[in-house]
């Protein structure tokens, strides 16, 4: 299950961002302008059709300057934004570790 | 295991509910889940694209073995599609030319090497090994 929420800057992330969560995620980042943080926290699940919504909102935001910033990213979900040439293109802020 | 899948992204949740049954009942790391979801995904959601004039049922199995698990699709092909002849993403290209499409089997890839396509009258599948020792996330 995926949800998404407005949050302060930006918007939070739970669940499973696969191909059948993108279409329904897609207005929520085409709402945002200028900096905007998108919290990971709680994000299990990101697959190519997840990456495509965060990279198609990151493009039309920095055209005026801005971008997304990625934040509370887990180390799984980490991993797959350096597979994918994620870590060149957005700012990650990784988790921080639990005390 | 064998699953008779719709041609819908809905059919997502059904795939990774299929998935956590399987790998429980044959304790399977769960080191190995994000890899397995993540190929099955990306390799079923190119499937309905790519081959949007068929109609009949995708079939998906599970089987353990004894280095991880393997995985096939099998789909009646009206539009042939291989993933080996598939243009590899340039993930090094700036920002403002970098495309929002062609990531899945750059993914795929990444995290299960080769994936194996196999034809057999007008059915065609595709299949992959998820090692155990080779899970990255």
């Amino acid at each position: 299950m995926f949800e998404i929420s407005p949050a302060a800057g930006g918007l939070h992330l739970s669940g499973r961002f696969d191909a059948a969560a993108a279409a329904s995620a897609e207005p929520h980042f085409e709402a945002l302008s200028g900096a905007a943080e998108v919290n990971m926290a709680a994000l299990e699940y990101i697959s190519s059709a997840g990456l495509g919504v965060l990279l198609k909102a990151h493009k039309r935001l920095a055209a005026s300057g801005a971008g997304l910033r990625l934040v509370e990213v887990s180390p799984h979900i980490a991993e797959i934004l350096h597979f994918s040439g994620f870590d060149m293109l957005f700012e990650v802020v990784p988790a921080s570790d639990p005390a | 295991m064998k699953l008779s899948l719709n041609r819908e992204l809905s059919e997502i949740e059904r795939i990774v509910a299929a998935r956590r049954a399987y790998f429980a009942k044959h304790n399977l790391p769960g080191s190995l889940a994000y890899t397995v979801d993540l190929a099955t995904e990306e390799l079923f959601v190119n499937m309905i694209r790519h081959n949007n004039q068929a109609r009949e049922k995708i079939i998906l199995e599970f089987e353990a073995v004894d280095n991880g698990i393997s995985v096939r699709l099998t789909d009646r092909e009206i539009t042939a599609f291989d993933p080996a002849s598939a243009a590899p993403a340039d993930i090094a290209t700036p920002l403002e030319e970098r495309a929002v499409g062609g990531l899945g089997l750059h993914l795929v890839r990444q995290l299960v090497g080769a994936v194996h396509c196999e034809r057999r009258d007008d059915r065609t599948t595709l299949s992959f090994l998820a090692r155990k020792e080779a899970a990255h996330v």
